[in-house]
């Protein structure tokens, strides 16, 4: 009776064909880290499940948006949990896709007869990048609206059209609800969508062109019938091939459950992202990407201002061209990471390079604010009434808007302490005065009585001896 | 020769090309009216007396936007005054000219610092610091009885 059941199910809603062509089926045998892929779409499912159920509460309207996600954060049942998974799988859907996409260049997974695995795969990568994006807006806070605005700005210079650009992007003449809305659109309908129909796709073109193999990596192919050829014998083979399932799906399954489990852990102890105060273009504010766009920042900071402007508008048309074109520009028969040692070197300095400019980032040492606190005294140091004056002038007028003194205050110029004690009353007086041309600093001339400069002057000279920390 | 099956096939094709034209050309002409419904005109809007503004000084000044529309979000903005002269305003934008993130005054130093890539400006407007080449934006100003008024629509879209 069960059986017939079984059996009646199978053949009715015609599973067998899915078992037999998908599941039921050798494959050359698969290494761990193959379950990337896996992880990803693991996270996909949390990202459909949890933004459908935000959805529900959102408000897509510019007056309202923000107190809904109070609301989602603070009130609705297990909101909290929602959100903050939301808020996590999408980081780690970043990361996992960065890992995925380092993965193909290291292997060289692009080649015959993937290419089009990977150019599908490459929209969708910037399709996260951009949900990664538009996801942070949606919250309303002022990191989404200076975000909105940053974009708007690389949009502005794209030649000719920049103007209508960003007239088409945020609604109307100025920042207002249909910004929101359209955001919204993008973010919950439109790029979903189309995500979704190049996922099947992808994964479809991983099923039938397979993904690269140990074979391929340890000799040329020259062309995708020897490819074809190769697949088949290692697939066949005891030792070089499995059963897709249970063997393949145990190992990608087994890490999209530690990655799914990260991400859980993340949720439960971080909770989800900050809220920053409600959108609005009138208050002070420092914001900040997100993490997972820390490098970028980091490198328009890095660059030199006379191609930063230009290249943060190319980059993104500049990479999606150069990894669409991969496949063509990289031509030689040989795959795998041991005979492709430049690649391997690129792929690792990109990461470096990643890591090195978040961090750069974080620290923010490059970004000068108002301090209004002048830098304390060191313990058991007494300064003399004039210096103690200067301290005081030291915030007064901004100083440490750049300057720290022994480390504390903003780091963008060079801290006095480290000095040691080499600059003289009379170039401390000039400095003050008139800053060399080509230094960031604005002269004081004219702003300062002859008092206030000679207490200034002390507490520079002074504060060169302070002990570093 | 053309037979009834290509004929039928070339009549299918047409026809549905052109619901598509139909439906695609209004749904893309829809959702692309905005860059075109809305040109720069002129949008004065009041900064405050000009009596408010002391000389030599750069302050922030909330500006309503009056947009017009079904909400009240972001209808305000800030923008420096700065007062060169008895009669001469000069009202930058608080964007930083690099990527428009927004500026804030350090009256200490005088200068304009950028949160997001280390950007300095300084009184004049002039880069000091950090990526942007460009000078900070000036809004197009003017004082009619006593009250310095602004051109909201004498700066790009975004600013």
């Amino acid at each position: 009776m069960a059986g017939g059941i079984r059996d009646w199910t199978i053949h009715r809603f015609g599973l067998q064909p899915i078992y037999d062509r998908l599941l039921n089926r050798r494959v050359p045998r698969a290494p761990w880290y193959s379950g990337d892929g896996s992880a990803m779409l693991a996270l996909l499912g949390i990202q459909v499940m949890t933004g459908a159920v935000l959805a529900m509460t959102y408000s897509p309207a510019a007056d309202s948006a923000f107190q809904s996600v109070v609301y989602i954060t603070q009130e609705q049942t297990l909101g909290w949990f929602v959100r903050g998974l939301h808020y996590w799988s999408a980081g780690a859907v970043i990361v996992m896709v960065t890992f995925h996409l380092f993965r193909q260049i290291l292997f060289a997974g692009y080649k015959s007869p993937r290419e089009g695995t990977w150019m599908v795969g490459v929209v969708l990568f910037f399709c996260v990048l951009f949900l990664g994006y538009s996801g942070y807006l949606l919250r309303w806070d002022e990191r989404s609206i200076h975000g909105i605005r940053v974009m708007l700005h690389m949009l502005v210079r794209v030649p000719l059209i920049g103007e209508s650009l960003v007239t088409f992007a945020q609604g109307g003449r100025d920042l207002g609800p249909q910004t929101l809305t359209r955001l919204y659109a993008l973010h919950v309908l439109i790029v979903p969508l189309f995500m979704f129909s190049l996922v099947g796709f992808h994964l479809y073109l991983a099923v039938i062109r397979g993904t690269i193999t140990r074979a391929e990596q340890n000799q040329p192919v020259h062309s995708a019938e020897e490819q074809k050829r190769l697949y088949e014998e290692e697939k066949s083979s005891p030792t070089g091939g499995e059963w897709f399932f249970p063997s393949t799906i145990m190992k990608t399954g087994t890490m999209a459950t530690v990655v799914v489990a990260a991400t859980l852990l993340l949720t439960v102890t971080l909770g989800p992202q900050e809220l920053y105060p409600e959108a609005n273009l009138t208050d002070g504010s420092m914001p900040s990407e997100e993490w997972w766009f820390w490098w970028l920042s980091g490198l328009i900071a890095f660059l030199p201002p006379s191609i930063a402007p230009w290249f943060i508008v190319s980059l993104p048309v500049v990479v999606f061209t150069l990894l669409m074109a991969l496949p063509f520009l990289d031509r030689s028969p040989v795959r795998g990471v041991r005979k492709r040692p430049i690649w391997a070197a690129i792929v690792i300095l990109l990461v470096v390079i990643i890591l090195l400019l978040t961090d750069y980032r974080r620290r923010s040492t490059f970004a000068g604010w108002p301090e209004l606190h002048p830098p304390p005294v060191p313990e058991g140091m007494a300064l003399p009434e004039d210096a103690e004056r200067g301290r005081q002038l030291f915030a007064t007028y901004g100083c440490n808007s750049c300057h720290a003194v022994a480390g504390h205050g903003r780091k963008v110029a060079v801290d006095l302490a480290s000095l040691q004690g080499q600059l003289s009353r009379d170039k401390i007086r000039e400095y003050i005065l008139q800053p060399p041309v080509g230094i960031a600093m604005p002269g004081y001339e004219g702003r300062l009585d002859e008092s206030e400069l000679v207490a200034l002057t002390e507490f520079c000279h002074v504060a060169q001896t302070f002990p570093l920390r | 020769m053309i037979d009834r099956r290509n004929w039928l096939a070339a009549l299918f094709a047409l026809g549905g090309a052109a619901i598509a034209g139909v439906v695609g050309m209004a749904a893309m002409l829809s959702a692309l009216s905005p860059a075109w419904r809305h040109p720069r005109g002129e949008r004065w809007r009041s900064a405050g007396d000009t009596a408010g503004f002391a000389l030599g000084k750069i302050e922030p000044v909330v500006v309503r936007v009056g947009r017009n529309d079904w909400s009240r979000s972001l209808d305000e903005k800030t923008v420096y005054v700065y007062r060169r002269s008895d009669d001469q305003f000069v009202v930058y934008s608080r964007n930083c000219t690099d990527l428009s993130c927004p500026l804030v005054f350090d009256a200490g130093s005088e200068c304009f610092f950028c949160p997001c890539h280390g950007a300095i400006f300084g009184k004049e407007g002039q880069p000091m610091a950090g990526p942007p080449k460009r000078p900070l934006y000036r809004y197009a100003s003017r004082v009619r009885e006593g009250v310095l008024e602004i051109d909201l629509d004498s700066l790009p879209p975004m600013t």
